[in-house]
């Protein structure tokens, strides 16, 4: 009961500074949604370009950042780059870390829901007159996004557990808050469930909206990826 | 003057002939139905009409116009041409009102009130009114056909093209499409309708254009090629419909 006092009490003690470190990885996890989708869409875009150099660029970046660990990358940017005379702050590097990571695997969630498309629709846009921009903006891109709704609130869901790893970068997020709770009182399993408890109830919260979001865009005849 | 003249047409494909010299000739009002068997290069005919293929020699005048020189404006070329695919090809993701209106509104330029009530015309003019707000997967493919009719008629055409609009469709949706072709026919909407189906043929009432190995083999009306036509192969071609009608 005693270490349970005092773990209260430590954890009432650093209450503001967690809650900072929570808005933080929520900042994070928000901007990198947002950014890695807009990321996303432009290099499936580009992926559609019939000019075979920038297919095949598209798809090396793909490659490049899927393949490579997003830690290696943010370490690269955060450690590496003062070697050249560059110094982002923390966040900086995570946004633009995790946006080249997430962007990535966007393009390839939406490559694949393309595949999927009933091409013959993006034949007839084009036989009434569109454009290929035009095309993509209202044809390609609205049935794209709405069939890959759960890979890329999935998406969502990992970019928020995996902005814990930003705190190695010395991003003061939830789990660095956490971390510094462990070391005050050195009772590492309770501030590991607690922080395990807020991952999971914040991972339940965008799982809740992500089925609000694919019923509300759900169209008949059109399925998922 | 007629308001599509094809001359020459050639369309290759790695070497092979697919159009082989096409002549053809579409008057305002007019329909005309191509025909013939798999392959002979119906739909070819179609597609380099709108450029969704480029022609390997051959001229198209559209009211006079050379659309297969570079330089021509295909976007607007397309606007002018409305293609009914045989797959009806609807925009899933939006209604039966907006599949009609988006052209309008993004290639005609008009206003969402002035799109809505053009497209609510063609689509009353269709019997599609009731089914404005229904999604492509809610509605049979007979509708489906109609609204893709009602979809490339909103653009003010100056020819509608069906390709095989009866390929996907039962009997009785078959016979719906032939009814709404022989209805735009009546309000002198100018159309080419490509199909394998002899049925259909025998129920529109213009001329049909025979189309073998790429070029065109008899013209005539049903009637015409099924018993007057000297091509002993035409005419057996067309009395299988008359026997099995």
């Amino acid at each position: 009961m005693s270490n349970w006092g005092s773990f209260q009490r430590d954890l009432l003690e650093q209450m503001p500074l967690i809650l900072d470190g929570l808005v933080r990885t929520l900042q994070l996890t928000a901007v990198i949604s947002v950014t890695g989708l807009l990321m996303g869409v432009l290099v499936f875009y580009l992926t559609l370009s019939p000019q075979a150099a920038v297919k095949r660029l598209t798809q090396a970046y793909i490659s490049f950042f899927v393949g490579m660990p997003l830690i290696v990358l943010l370490f690269l940017m955060y450690y590496g780059l003062p070697q050249w005379g560059l110094r982002p702050s923390p966040f900086v590097v995570a946004a633009v870390g995790f946006t080249l990571n997430v962007g990535a695997y966007n393009a390839a969630y939406l490559t694949t829901a393309y595949n999927g498309l009933d091409h013959s629709e993006l034949e007839a846009a084009r036989a009434q007159g569109f454009s290929p921009h035009q095309v993509f903006r209202f044809i390609t891109l609205p049935q794209v996004l709405r069939l890959s709704v759960p890979a890329l609130t999935n998406q969502v869901i990992g970019n928020l557990k995996d902005s814990s790893v930003a705190f190695l970068i010395q991003y003061t997020e939830l789990f660095a808050r956490i971390q510094e709770l462990a070391s005050t009182n050195f009772q590492f399993f309770k501030a590991y469930c607690l922080a395990a408890l807020v991952y999971l109830a914040l991972v339940s919260v965008i799982v809740l909206a992500a089925r609000a979001l694919e019923r509300r865009v759900a169209m008949p005849g059109l399925r998922s990826a | 003057m007629a308001l599509i003249e094809i001359r020459d047409l050639v369309k290759e494909y790695d070497g092979r002939q697919v159009l082989a010299g096409v002549n053809l000739d579409l008057c305002e009002g007019d329909l005309k139905v191509v025909m013939g068997p798999s392959g002979c290069g119906k739909t070819t005919l179609l597609r380099c009409l709108n450029r969704l293929v480029d022609p390997t020699s051959g001229s198209i005048r559209v009211r006079g116009e050379e659309v297969t020189r570079p330089g021509v404006d295909v976007r607007a070329l397309r606007q002018s041409i409305g293609f009914v695919f045989q797959q009806f090809a609807l925009y899933r993701h939006l209604t039966v009102l907006d599949n009609v209106t988006l052209g309008l509104r993004k290639l005609r330029g008009m206003g969402p009130a002035q799109a809505h009530e053009k497209a609510a015309y063609e689509l009353s003019r269709l019997d599609m009114a009731a089914h404005h707000d229904k999604y492509p997967a809610q509605i049979s493919g007979g509708q489906k056909q109609r609204v893709a009719s009602a979809r490339a008629l909103a653009m003010d055409p100056t020819v509608i093209v069906f390709d095989e609009p009866t390929s996907a469709l039962d009997p009785i949706m078959s016979r719906e499409v032939a009814s709404m072709i022989e209805r735009l026919n009546a309000d002198r909407v100018t159309m080419l309708c490509v199909t394998h189906d002899l049925q259909l043929a025998r129920h529109l009432p213009d001329r049909i254009v025979y189309l073998e190995q790429g070029r065109v083999r008899a013209e005539g009306s049903f009637a015409d090629l099924a018993q007057d036509c000297p091509d002993a192969q035409v005419r057996t071609f067309f009395q299988h419909a008359g026997a099995t009608a």
